[in-house]
């Protein structure tokens, strides 16, 4: 089964992109442009790998964080974020990628991440 | 620079700087438009003529006013309030005041015998409640005085919000010369670097020679900076005052109030007036011209002064502060949308490169048009930011409105389509040529119709409606932009037009409503809008309708 990636970014064109290229190097993409419904999917497919915008509605509120984080946990994804993290928030802040961000240092862990997970 | 401030009505607190002829009224096409039901939708004009600036009466159902008095035609003078239907309006016309270096002009000499003045009498802030009702024995002059310093308290407050000290000073100084029978007045302002009074304003009444240097002395400065108390000073001597055959019929006497402008906070400056007379004309019944009234309701205008002063001074820092807030505001909003720009391109330029690397023609030509996709936001985001910092004259043709709104129509199908939105436009039949500036108006219609586009991107059955609005003999030509997104709440209304605020998800800078209100109402028009949450809005252009042969620029015709 191959590897899946859960981008959640409000901006069509940095999705379009990390769906291109991901596509193109054999992961399955899940997209949402904001938190809640990101949350949902998550939820529904456990991708490996968890993209997640701080820009993205409701991405910086706390009970969803910490539902994302419960998810993460359960499930052992990994999570990437976009944009500065608050301190005190409950996410991981393992893989942080201030915007704005070059694509192929995402693209790069992105794979590594999910290559872990296999 | 001729200016009428609005003080009392709808419209308060607005200041209006005067160009060489204009209208008032209630109606849009005036220069100064009143929010005024009683006002007439062409109540006045006012015209600068060589004597000064003419208020005309244009037959208006309710009058107009000057100082109480209804007029037809009257010259206007500065501190002349100006009353149309219920606005009251205060004329300044500060022409006369060329700025002046006064430091030559004005002495402050060290000893006070050097003068040879003497205080006379002293008097105190609350010593001098001229502000109390007038009773039976004041004198006839200082009742009148009393009553005249509430028009004072207020005209200078309202002078003040101009924020324009020297405006202010100058106006106190006229008010001054108009009570007191002084010769000379200097205000003395304290330096907020240094603490030192440093001249801000002077004036001689007209036929008196300013040929002698104005001698202030130190020690009269420092007396009532030190006791906060304003000081009545001759150079009489006392014995001699009544002896005919002394020095006083060679030479006359000088006498001089000096009161502190005292503030709130503390000390502003000092108020300075004196007062010669020759020999031989020592007046009959009293051995000075000025007397302990003067001195007192001098006293009560320093104070009154230093308050408008401070209030001037309070503004300036205020508004300078809140512009600097709003600058920051704006820098931090502004990287905000560069930030996303530049990431957008950053992620096209990636497509690109691996499109190259890969030789996939499809995934160069998406990356390509990501990065287009930016170019064209920099660049609206430039042409934006350039249109609101610049206060333009917009360049009146004549030209067609239609043809305005069909160019805009037509830019904007493409990102219509994306966005799957449906832009019905329909041009009115038999509309006259207009006058105004197509190039300003395109870009006021395109930012409202981007909004709108924006507005409704995901709905389903999403529709932009635009279409113009005019009848034969309408003041008003009106471009209507609906859509059926959204909608914005009653309080969010307000904020779409000030700058940067950008609501979340909103593609745009933020930049964009500002801009095409600034357009329009440099037409002399505005931008109305109604809205209902989860109906839609409507977005209501209105523009001054003014036929092309009104047109008073003679530019040469579009074609």
């Amino acid at each position: 089964m191959p590897s899946s990636v859960l981008v959640v970014d409000p901006s069509a064109e940095n999705r379009e992109v990390l769906r291109t290229v991901l596509h193109q190097r054999g992961l399955k993409i899940y997209e949402a442009d904001e938190a809640t419904s990101g949350l949902a999917l998550a939820r529904e497919h456990h991708p490996d790998v968890i993209v997640l915008d701080l820009d993205a509605e409701d991405a910086t509120s706390g009970p969803l964080q910490l539902q994302l984080r419960q998810e993460l946990d359960r499930e052992s994804s990994s999570l990437i974020i976009l944009g500065k993290l608050r301190t005190g928030s409950p996410l991981p802040a393992g893989h942080t990628l201030s915007k704005p961000y070059h694509f192929a240092p995402l693209v790069h862990t992105i794979q590594e991440l999910a290559a872990k997970a296999a | 620079m001729a200016s009428l401030f609005v003080m009392q009505g709808r419209d308060r607190g607005k200041r209006f700087e005067l160009p060489a002829e204009l209208t008032l009224g209630r109606d849009g096409s005036n220069l100064i438009q009143l929010n005024d039901s009683e006002a007439s939708r062409q109540h006045a004009r006012v015209r600068k003529e060589e004597a000064g600036y003419l208020l005309t009466d244009l037959s208006s159902s309710n009058g107009s006013f000057v100082n109480n008095e209804p007029v037809k035609e009257r010259l206007l003078k500065t501190g002349d309030r100006v009353l149309l239907g219920r606005s009251l309006m205060l004329f300044t016309d500060t022409q006369e005041h060329s700025s002046q270096n006064l430091a030559h002009e004005v002495d402050i000499v060290g000893e006070l015998h050097t003068t040879g003045s003497r205080i006379l009498k002293s008097v105190s802030q609350d010593q001098s409640e001229v502000f109390r009702a007038p009773d039976s024995a004041d004198s006839p002059w200082l009742a009148r005085a009393r009553s005249n310093l509430q028009i004072m308290y207020r005209t200078a407050l309202a002078v003040s919000h101009t924020l324009d000290i020297d405006q202010l000073l100058h106006r106190i100084m006229e008010l001054i010369f108009e009570w007191v029978e002084a010769d000379r007045g200097l205000i003395m302002l304290s330096s907020h670097e240094t603490g030192e009074l440093e001249p801000a304003v002077s004036r001689n009444r007209k036929g008196t020679k300013p040929d002698e240097k104005l001698s202030v002395s130190r020690t009269i400065l420092d007396y009532v900076l030190q006791h906060k108390e304003g000081v009545l000073t001759s150079d009489a001597k006392d014995d001699e005052r009544w002896d005919p055959a002394n020095s006083i019929l060679k030479l006359g006497v000088r006498e001089a109030i000096c009161v502190p402008m005292q503030g709130r906070y503390g000390i502003v400056g000092v108020i300075y007036i004196d007062t010669y007379t020759a020999p031989g004309k020592l007046p009959l019944r009293t051995p000075n011209k000025f007397t302990e009234e003067h001195l007192k309701l001098m006293v009560a205008i320093g104070h009154q002064a230093a308050l408008a002063v401070e209030d001037t001074s309070y503004y300036s820092a205020m508004v300078h502060a809140e512009r600097l807030a709003a600058m920051g505001q704006t820098i931090a909003t502004l990287s905000h949308h560069i930030k996303n720009i530049l990431q957008g391109i950053r992620g096209g330029s990636y497509l690109i490169e691996e499109g190259l690397k890969g030789s996939d023609q499809d995934v160069i030509r998406r990356g390509w048009r990501i990065v287009e996709k930016n170019q064209e936001r920099i660049s609206s985001l430039v042409l934006d930011m350039l249109t609101f910092s610049k206060d333009r004259e917009p360049e009146l043709i004549a030209a067609d409105l239609n043809e305005t709104v069909s160019d805009v129509v037509e830019l904007m199908q493409i990102r219509a389509a994306e966005a799957v939105v449906e832009l019905a436009w329909q041009p009115l039949a038999n509309l006259p040529m207009f006058t105004f500036d197509p190039e300003l108006l395109h870009r006021a219609i395109l930012n409202v119709v981007t909004n709108a586009i924006d507005a409704c991107e995901k709905q389903d059955g999403a529709e932009v409606a635009v279409s113009i609005e005019y009848a034969l003999g309408d003041r008003t030509v009106r471009i209507v932009v609906s859509d059926n997104g959204a909608g914005i709440a009653p309080d969010d209304i307000k904020k779409i037009f000030s700058v940067f605020e950008s609501r979340k998800g909103a593609r745009g800078t933020g930049l964009g409503l500002p801009v095409s209100q600034k357009i329009l109402r440099e037409h002399g028009g505005d931008i109305l809008v109604e809205s209902t949450l989860g109906v839609g809005s409507k977005f209501v252009l209105e523009l001054p309708a003014l036929a092309a042969e009104d047109s008073k620029v003679g530019k040469t015709i579009a074609s």
